[in-house]
């Protein structure tokens, strides 16, 4: 390998370490990709709703289906934690918060359940958008989010 | 002995030719699409035509454009570089049954009954003709590698020696296809086909699974022919040798080995797949970037060389030397730039915190266009300049077009993807006809829209120049008299370990079943749940 080949492999490895090292501490200390979920005949008894369990800890059940979010408006106050568990009626869906870093995909008969560290200072009403092709009236499927401080 | 490649260049033709014809399509629908979703945009169409727009544009581009331009410089590169012919038999079958299985899906789409996008997830039923099309395509394409194959495996026999770079790079591409489609091929045949005939329901983390487990290498199946490209002409554009004659193959190894293992970051926020495996196939795909990046030093070397080989001085001028006037060139570097950053949003897209942020936004799509619609697109594009020469006889008709056009393409292109970049990270989606959303809608999405649409608009006239320029030069073009075969320099060096590719293979389906024997076991051992058919 020439010294050039060298430096150069030198810089990628450097690149890739860095992201891995901020992926690891990322996960450590927050993020946590969607994972939890139930299935088929589980999700049958699923009800939407806002409930809070704790003083701040807020647990919302969110039916999607063509062509609406199911509660459209989620009002919450004084948001620390939110407890998300997500399902779908007929296809696949997206559960996008626009401005934060809630994002998942919503499966038929499948539910999702994730967490969300509300920031502190976040106020205001956020928009939900389906952000996964789910027919014609994908353009008109959204909700609000209203975080009362 | 000279061999007449006479079969093998009709092949060709009339592939290139059925590419250009898609990709003029796929154009038109693509600016269709992309003007229906820009807010006070004079053209808007209804949101059942976006969709079939939609999906008309990244099933006539991403797949039919691609795998057509690909399986004509396939034919043109094997047959050339090894002296060889190919069976004429399985040569016209695969041609024959490609052509059929497209005409079938995109009379499905254009029936307005299988707008489900080019990725088309359950349970949204298209109509059967399209899966059927998308079958029969998948096997015109697996006879089309077996024939390349065969040729290959009959020089192989006769010669004791390495490989030469472009058939390398011929040879790792269509392994990827082979790697990559059973995926395709289970999910269709097991999941797609029934639901769309006998409305079986379907579990869609697991079709979701196979798809991407296709849809990842789908990638480098694109990318690896035009890196071939790159590796092939740069050097006769610049009169030198690549700055290596292994490093080239050493990133064809690793796209062999590691292209496939890494389809889950395409499923980083679906639930049921554990944070363990998303980890690992980040990792995976971290590595898979190191091949690009080889490419990448090998080419700028190579660049650079070349001018330090006339005597050139200086740290950067040697990028001012350049010859940026002339279009394969430019495009070739224009690909390789863009190349760059995609690459580096690549990474950032793999690392599932970051994933976050930009999922189904326009991110998503700034990215791809800079790979499939830049680096290969246009790759594929300014080589047609070469190519058309060789295959038909002809020159290319305007000179001047040819050279603007590759310019026009990256300035539209730089616009069109950096803004989408920048909307995705205020969460615009992809893939929505309207994004006013009720007038709910951040007013920044509205204003990077429209610019991005002005991106769009000078991409699509690039394009056009591009077709009108090719198409008519294949026709009427002044007859020149070329000697393909006179490209091709024929190498006696002994081959060494990385030509010995079933090693290659064979570890690349070991690593593949490392990574995904774990998520699949975890999806099936909780129980599926099929959800029933819908339509779009």
């Amino acid at each position: 390998m020439d010294k050039f080949e060298l430096v150069f492999v030198i810089i990628v490895i450097a690149i890739l370490t860095s992201f891995l090292s901020a992926l690891i501490y990322a996960t450590n200390f927050g993020y946590q990709p969607p994972t939890v979920c139930s299935v088929y005949p589980a999700v049958q008894a699923f009800k939407s709703g806002i409930e809070e369990i704790q003083p701040g800890i807020y647990k919302v059940r969110v039916i999607a289906e063509r062509f609406y979010f199911d509660p459209s408006i989620i009002v919450l106050k004084n948001p620390k934690k939110v407890i998300f568990e997500v399902l779908s009626r007929d296809v696949l869906h997206g559960f996008e918060i626009v401005g934060t870093n809630v994002n998942v995909m919503i499966m038929p008969y499948y539910t999702a359940t994730f967490t969300w560290d509300v920031p502190q200072d976040l106020k205001g009403d956020f928009l939900i958008v389906c952000n996964e092709y789910c027919g014609e009236g994908h353009q008109i499927m959204y909700a609000h989010l209203i975080i009362e401080r | 002995m000279e061999i007449s490649f006479k079969q093998e260049d009709r092949f060709s033709k009339v592939s290139i030719i059925f590419g250009f014809f898609m990709l003029a399509i796929g154009g038109l629908f693509g600016l269709l699409q992309l003007l229906t979703r820009t807010p006070y945009s004079p053209i808007q169409l209804s949101p059942s035509l976006y969709y079939l727009s939609l999906t008309a544009h990244g099933v006539s581009l991403a797949i039919v454009w691609t795998a057509f331009f690909i399986m004509a410089i396939a034919t043109f590169v094997i047959s050339r570089e090894l002296n060889v012919n190919l069976n004429k038999i399985l040569l016209n079958l695969a041609l024959g049954l490609s052509i059929i299985g497209v005409l079938m899906t995109t009379l499905a789409i254009l029936s307005g009954t299988s707008s489900v996008l080019y990725t088309f997830y359950p349970p949204m039923r298209a109509d059967p003709l399209f899966y059927l099309g998308a079958t029969i395509l998948i096997l015109g394409t697996w006879i089309f590698a077996a024939t390349i194959f065969l040729a290959f495996i009959k020089w192989r026999m006769k010669n004791k020696l390495s490989i030469p770079i472009a058939t390398f790079g011929i040879l790792t591409t269509l392994i990827i296809w082979l790697e990559a489609t059973p995926g395709l091929a289970i999910e269709v045949i097991k999941d797609l086909l029934p639901m769309s005939l006998s409305n079986k329901p379907v579990d869609v983390l697991e079709a979701r699974t196979y798809f991407w487990y296709f849809g990842h290498p789908l990638v480098y199946f694109w990318l690896v022919p035009a890196i071939t490209l790159w590796y092939f002409l740069i050097p006769k554009l610049l009169n030198t040798k690549l700055y290596s004659e292994r490093l080239p193959k050493v990133s064809f190894i690793l796209f062999i080995l590691l292209s496939t293992p890494v389809g889950i970051h395409h499923q980083l926020v679906d639930p049921g797949i554990a944070n363990q495996y998303k980890f690992m196939q980040s990792v995976l795909t971290y590595l898979v970037t190191i091949p690009s990046f080889l490419t990448a030093f090998t080419l700028l070397a190579t660049m650079e060389k070349s001018y330090r080989e006339k005597g050139g001085k200086g740290l950067f001028s040697w990028i001012k030397h350049l010859p940026w006037k002339d279009s394969v060139f430019a495009g070739i570097a224009f690909s390789l730039i863009l190349f760059g950053f995609g690459g580096i949003g690549g990474i950032i897209n793999t690392s599932y915190t970051l994933n976050a942020v930009v999922h189904n936004t326009t991110w998503i799509v700034g990215h791809f266009h800079l790979m499939v619609a830049t680096a290969v697109t246009l790759t594929f594009m300014v080589s047609s300049y070469v190519i058309i020469p060789m295959l038909f006889n002809k020159a290319v008709m305007f000179r001047k077009l040819a050279i603007i056009q590759p310019y026009l393409w990256f300035i539209g292109m730089t616009v069109f993807s950096l803004t989408f970049h920048i909307a995705g990270l205020y969460g615009m989606p992809r893939r929505t006809a309207d994004v006013l959303y009720g007038g709910y809608a951040p007013q920044i999405w509205i204003i990077l829209a429209i610019i991005a649409a002005i991106g769009g608009v000078i991409l699509w006239l690039s394009g056009a120049i591009f077709i009108f320029n090719a198409g008519i030069s294949t026709i009427k073009g002044p007859r020149i008299a070329m000697d393909a075969g006179s490209l091709f320099e024929h190498n006696s060096n002994d081959p060494t370990i990385l030509d010995r590719i079933s090693i290659w293979v064979i570890l690349a389906f070991v690593i593949i079943i490392i990574a995904y024997v774990l998520p699949f076991m975890q999806i099936y051992s909780r129980g599926l749940s099929p959800a029933p058919p819908v339509p779009p």
